[in-house]
């Protein structure tokens, strides 16, 4: 092949690339690592901030600011050039429980303008179109369904006050989470329709909401002041999309402003994990040819000549290594939200499977760049300061000549060289103990944000039921067959029932501290026992599975202790029944009765023993859970089942339904997000954490083979030099370690305090797990730092190595 | 007494076109107390010759016996410890440890032994270097003629059987060379240990015992001032 002919001194880059292939290879790997470290967490983070935003607007849509006022106001409001859409609401019965009905069902009824749809994307017209007239209606898919009705149908809704009105059905809107969790009948009506219902005697309030949406680039919260000024707005007459504009970095909350403060810090803890990497890296692997440079000196080259070569040479690692970062860094991102879309498809499939992170790009370039250039600056300096004389003695070592003898009276002579090549020079040592510490301080205050992530998130647990199915007055009517009878259908995974009935234990009697309590005995099957296992803080579990007892739901303000008894009333006595347990969490809301002040309990016992004690074998309550694709026309089959068995069996007091599958939906879906993207940063920070440390030794060990190799001639053993490099590992690890833990513990805590403490009021606790896991993957990283340098070390050839002059 | 032998050392380098015999059934041997210079042009296999003698490089074919022991015999670590308690090195380029002081690094085969350096010892060669009031600075704060001196102390230290230096004054003025030979002298002399020097300066020959001359890889000896 032909030789290219040099043109330029700066031709020799690439020729020098080529000796030094493997040492320039490790400087690329550390340039690619923090450029993928950057990347891959900005990159997260905005695409969490992306499926945040698709929750966001999926649960509380893309409106910013909510005022009440009236439509003159509205109009005024929506010719403001900042204003980019409004939309008036309103809503009536939202309770279901004002009276107005169609065929005898409580029905919600909300009136708004079309462009509200534009605001709200889950408030979907699924068939057919919005209202036009004041006559028309949406109604949504479930009261459909059950209504019997279709698009042209005309409903008769029945106001309190006894008035009816008809509406001619023009379309069917989209099942939400709250309309499926309320079994709610809902009717959607254009604004002019809703005026409508109002009489004098309804005494509701005339006003709607005006929800409005700003344009990009706005000051929103300026806007906001500025229109309640306008208006004369009380702060009471005026809402905020918080989430929105929270995650549009539009948010003045107090609270708010504490996680941006966190994000900024998260983000400058990043930045400078990278540079610092980048800058121990680049330091080392200049320090290592000085005599190259010395000899270029020597030849003639200028001061300023050598510093342009380190700088082209420095640029032209950037060229394969940034781009290799910025495209790991990707890749990641894509795995991570591909994960995401596997967990929760229906959930997530407005994020983008193979979506691109400018800002992520952007971060990672940047840093690359100007990392690179600003940390080829100091040993660029140092090369064209090194005296050509020092060159050509001969005597130009491999690394920068101490300052300081080792001490080699506290440790062996290997160790203290060791622990020397660490602390030798104190630049040296602060960066590369520094970029040590630095994991350790990413790794603890991103620990902090998985705290926040438990409070702010509860996880669905693994008895939350799909679909619900109730007695309509809480007694135990449902025929207990019937949940045999729903298992059987293909499409459900389970089904399990559970009887209750609430009785007042008497002061004086097993109560606490005198007091009356009212107490709830729930049954529960064997499969619900399995569930409730996790959350015994006490007492025997399988006493209260066999019949033998009951668990208690954990009170703070005092409970019946273990192996004490509770005397249950039997018809006109009262049976004792032996506390078995207490359980530190149950799925049912209790606390202090708002209407008596009675403090209320719940106590858990097995479903033969609820029969013992209250004779009742039907259920209250069954929950269901359904195989995955389960459809909403199966869903509609198993309901009409049931409400026929109920009709045949009489069930007193009616039922109620729960539909909560897309609530678990979003639920699983926020925690998923969130999950993915904190722990895969935690993952990422580990992974660099322990490349870092890899690659770190590696460079410290093939800086100095050549002394290694003077070393070895003089008789020191391959096991002596072994544990040489030990020692300086281990230095590094330890003050790593300690520095890490001295800004990172501070940091934890203030995060946590911030994220936390300020919300729900938790203390800040030493985070043990965090620490203990960082601590496991840094010194996992140490033994496997030396592990590959020793193998290079044993099969070094002395001669050569000293001969590499 | 016979210190060094060395029985038909063969090295080759490369292969095919690019094969090198470095050595080609060299033997000679070497009594306690001589001093034996080695010339020969760059690439004649001189420096070949040293590192198969203390055991850096390995050689193709035959034996190198140092008091007796057949260094090629040993397993790596075996001779590792050997070469740092019987033979010392001495480089044209130092190799000082730079993290180590004068004394320190004049003391280091005896550490790597785990060893307590005997003081009197470490004073006598300090002063025959010419060290004493250099004894705590570091390699870097000396000239080269001193910085070879550290050398030779470090090389002398475990009075080993054999010194090998390979171009000591290499690197040094003609003030420093004459140091350094007087040193190699007097280790020859005075301490009674077998002195093995490469150089290529002819002048430098006239201290030696024997004079050996390497040309491709065959060694011949070009005389000698005392009698077989």
């Amino acid at each position: 092949m032909k030789e290219k002919t040099m043109k330029h001194y700066l031709d020799l880059v690439p020729i020098s690339a080529k000796q030094h292939r493997k040492q320039n290879w490790m400087t690329r790997l550390c340039i690619v690592l923090a450029v993928f470290l950057v990347t891959v967490i900005f990159s997260m983070a905005d695409m969490e901030m992306r499926s945040q935003m698709v929750q966001a607007i999926q649960s509380d849509g893309k409106w910013h600011a909510g005022f009440l006022m009236d439509d003159e106001q509205t109009a005024l409001l929506a010719a403001r050039p900042e204003v980019e859409r409004t939309a008036r609401y309103g809503v009536l019965n939202y309770h279901l429980e004002e009276g107005y009905q169609i065929e005898g069902i409580e029905t919600g009824i909300c009136g708004f303008d079309r462009e509200l749809l534009e605001l709200f994307p889950a408030a979907e017209i699924v068939e057919g179109v919005f209202p036009e007239n004041k006559d028309e209606a949406v109604i949504n898919e479930s009261a459909n369904s059950r209504l019997g009705t279709g698009i042209g149908d005309t409903i008769t809704l029945v106001t309190p006050q006894g008035d009816t009105m008809q509406y001619r059905i023009t379309g069917i809107a989209k099942e939400t989470a709250l309309t499926a969790r309320y079994d709610a009948c809902v009717i959607f009506l254009n604004a002019e329709g809703f005026r409508q219902i109002y009489t004098g005697d309804t005494g509701e309030a005339k006003e709607m909401v005006t929800f409005a949406a700003f344009r990009s680039f706005c000051n929103i919260q300026k806007s906001i002041q500025e229109i309640s000024a306008q208006f004369n707005l009380e702060p009471d007459e005026v809402r905020q999309n918080a989430k929105v504009l929270m995650l549009m970095f539009q948010s003045r909350d107090p609270y708010m402003m504490g996680f941006y403060l966190v994000a900024a810090v998260l983000a400058a803890l990043v930045m400078i994990a990278g540079i610092l990497m980048i800058t121990s890296s680049m330091n080392s692997n200049i320090a290592r040819r000085t005599e190259f440079f010395g000899m270029m000196r020597c030849l003639g080259a200028t001061g300023k000549q050598v510093i342009r070569f380190v700088r082209k040479e420095a640029l032209s690692w950037c060229k394969s290594a940034i781009p290799a970062g910025v495209l790991s860094g990707m890749a990641v991102t894509w795995i991570l939200c591909g994960m995401l879309r596997f967990l929760s498809p229906g959930f997530f499939e407005g994020m983008p499977a193979f979506g691109i992170s400018f800002l992520g790009i952007a971060a990672g370039v940047v840093m690359g760049f100007a990392t690179v250039l600003l940390a080829a600056r100091t040993p660029a300096r140092r090369a064209a300061g090194v005296s050509p004389l020092t060159a050509v003695s001969g005597n130009a070592g491999t690394v920068q000549a101490a300052k300081k003898a080792a001490n080699t009276r506290v440790f062996r002579v290997d160790t203290a060289l060791g622990v020397h090549h660490a602390i030798g020079s104190k630049k040296n040592f602060f960066l590369v103990s520094g970029s040590f510490a630095f994991s350790i301080i990413l790794f603890l205050s991103f620990g902090a944000t998985i705290d926040f992530m438990h409070h702010a998130i509860t996880p669905l647990r693994p008895s939350a039921p799909d679909f619900y199915v109730g007695s309509g007055d809480t007694s135990n009517s449902l025929p207990a067959e019937l949940v045999e009878q729903i298992s059987e259908s293909a499409y459900v995974k389970r089904a399990f029932g559970r009887s209750s009935m609430t009785f007042e234990l008497l002061a004086g009697g097993e109560g606490i501290s005198g007091e009356e309590m009212i107490l709830t005995v729930i049954s529960y099957d064997e499969q619900q026992f399995k569930w409730a296992g996790d959350d015994l803080l006490e007492g025997n579990f399988r006493d209260a599975l066999d019949g033998k007892g009951m668990l208690l739901a954990f009170r703070e303000d005092g409970m019946l202790p273990v192996g004490s008894s509770i005397a249950v009333p039997c018809g006109e006595n009262s049976r004792e029944v032996p506390v078995a347990g207490v359980l530190g969490s149950v799925p049912f809301s209790y606390g202090t009765d708002k209407s008596t002040g009675s403090r209320e309990g719940i106590a858990i016992c097995s479903e033969s023993l609820f029969r013992e004690l209250f004779g009742d074998a039907g259920y209250a309550v069954i929950d269901i859970q359904f195989q995955s694709g389960v459809t909403d026309a199966q869903v509609q089959e198993l309901r009409r089942m049931i409400e026929e068995r109920c009709r045949e069996e009489d069930c007193e007091g009616g039922i109620v339904f729960s539909d909560r599958r897309i609530e678990n939906r979003e639920s699983k879906g926020a925690s998923y997000s969130l999950g993915v993207f904190l722990y895969g940063f935690l993952t990422v920070i580990a992974l660099i954490a322990f490349f870092n440390i890899l690659n770190c030794i590696a460079m410290s060990v093939s800086a100095r083979m050549r002394e290694y190799g003077a070393m070895r001639a003089v008789g020191m053993t391959v096991r002596q030099i072994v544990r040489m490099v030990w020692g300086e590992t281990i230095t590094y690890t330890f003050f790593g370690v300690l520095f890490g833990c001295l800004a990172g513990l501070p940091l934890n805590r203030l995060l946590f305090q911030t994220l936390v403490t300020e919300r729900w009021g938790d203390a800040w606790e030493l985070p043990g797990k965090e620490f203990l896991v960082i601590l496991i993957v840094i010194g996992c990283s140490a033994v496997l730092a030396v592990r590959g340098p020793a193998k290079r070390i044993r099969e070094m050839t002395v001669v050569d190595t000293i001969g590499a002059d | 007494m016979n210190i060094l032998k060395v029985e038909n050392l063969r090295k080759v380098y490369g292969s095919g076109e690019a094969r090198v015999e470095a050595l080609k059934n060299v033997s000679f041997s070497m009594r306690r107390g001589e001093f034996g210079a080695v010339v020969g042009a760059s690439g004649s296999g001189k420096s070949t010759l040293l590192n198969c003698i203390g055991g850096l490089d390995e050689a193709d074919l035959g034996r190198v016996l140092i008091s007796d022991r057949d260094i090629f015999a040993m397993g790596e670590n075996e001779r590792t410890i050997f070469r740092r308690q019987n033979i010392g090195f001495i480089f044209q380029s130092f190799h000082l440890i730079q993290e180590l002081n004068v004394e320190q690094n004049i003391i280091f085969p005896l550490l790597l032994d785990y060893r307590k350096p005997d003081k009197a010892q470490v004073e006598e060669i300090l002063e025959v270097l010419g060290l004493e009031n250099r004894r705590k600075h570091l390699p870097g704060q000396l000239s080269g003629g001193q910085q070879q001196r550290v050398a030779i102390g470090r090389a002398l230290i475990t009075r080993p059987a054999l010194v090998l230096a390979d171009e000591p004054t290499g690197n040094l003025d003609s003030q420093s060379s004459q140091d350094v030979m007087d040193l190699l002298c007097k280790a020859s002399r005075h301490y009674q240990q077998t002195v093995l020097m490469i150089t290529h300066n002819m002048n430098l020959t006239s201290a030696a015992d024997r004079v050996f001359r390497v040309t491709d890889g065959v060694l011949e000896e070009l005389g000698s001032k005392v009698e077989n």
